[in-house]
């Protein structure tokens, strides 16, 4: 038990000089310290990022962005969350401003048509498939991810990150900075709308 | 029936439990240096309706067709003034309302 406890606080100090030596790294401008962050975090980004998006390719984009963003402003960091938690926080917060700035821009769409500007297709995406889901449950995962971006930014953000990230709720207590039963509230609220959206298109 | 559907939508809602995590395409990294060396180009564009000098000279249109109204109704109002002056001196020359008043006294007659 003693031995165990003992490998356990070894196991987490190791992985808090880990990321000092790599938080310093970043600071020093460390071009492997960089690829080891892209490495080890890109697949977290992403999924998260392609989970709010549903798009493959606005995912990298989103993705891309989130790790110059980390490159620009590791200075500000100052380490009282966790580096996974801060990558999670800026995701989620580039994932939600394209899809605002997706809505302004169909909401313009009409205007930048008439004066020559708009060259993106304005006709709503088609169903997303998330690579990650079993070949079984791909069409009801193609339902749930059209209900989801149905929902409140708060909530899709929640629920993202619970079901396709697998955090806990204190992991996304964290990444959102509020409180554990705020984030129950967030999940069970977001789980009831996901049920009345359902029960619509299955009428 | 009613069963059917909720166990439809609890299939649904737990549809992505045990999923994998989506991975990066390949070359992400040689992408992202790539990007990085280039400049930063946000996927989040501001629309151009946003941008400051597309509202400063929304605002200053605005203003202008504000002035320009404003400044065409007092004209208009000059005008109308002017106008019933002409028509009034015109009518007094040729002692319109005189004959206006015999024409009246002529239909009187003739009834």
């Amino acid at each position: 038990m003693y031995f165990r406890k003992l490998r356990l606080q070894k196991t987490q100090t190791s992985r808090l000089l880990n990321e000092f030596e790599l938080i310093q790294g970043l600071r020093n401008g460390d071009e492997t310290s960089f690829r080891y962050l892209v490495d080890t975090y890109q697949d977290r980004v992403y999924n998260t990022a392609i989970g709010i998006v549903q798009n493959a390719e606005d995912a990298q984009d989103v993705a891309q962005e989130v790790f110059i963003q980390v490159y620009r402003s590791i200075h500000h960091f100052k380490g009282e969350a966790k580096l996974s938690t801060w990558l999670y926080r800026i995701a989620t917060t580039r994932a939600l401003d394209l899809l605002r700035s997706r809505k302004s821009k169909k909401r313009f769409g009409f205007m930048q048509r008439l004066f020559g500007d708009g060259n993106e297709p304005l006709h709503e995406l088609p169903d997303f498939n998330h690579p990650g889901v079993t070949l079984d449950r791909k069409e009801n995962a193609a339902k749930l991810f059209r209900a989801i971006a149905q929902l409140p930014d708060n909530q899709k953000t929640a629920f993202t990150l619970h079901k396709l990230e697998d955090l806990s709720y204190q992991e996304i207590s964290e990444v959102m900075k509020t409180s554990v039963p705020a984030v129950e509230s967030l999940m069970h609220r977001a789980k009831q709308n996901l049920r009345k959206i359902l029960e619509k298109e299955t009428d | 029936m009613n069963m059917d559907k909720n166990k439809k939508i609890e299939e649904i809602l737990n549809s992505l439990d045990g999923s994998r995590r989506a991975s990066t395409p390949g070359f992400f990294y040689t992408r992202l240096k790539a990007r990085m060396e280039k400049g930063l180009e946000p996927a989040v564009k501001s629309s151009w309706v946003i941008r400051p000098a597309f509202a400063l000279s929304a605002l200053v249109v605005v203003l202008l067709v504000n002035a320009a109204v404003i400044l065409k109704e007092d004209t208009a109002k000059e005008n109308v003034v002017a106008d019933t002056d002409n028509i009034q001196s015109i009518a007094a020359e040729y002692r319109l309302n005189d004959n206006n008043a015999v024409l009246f006294d002529v239909n009187q007659d003739n009834k």
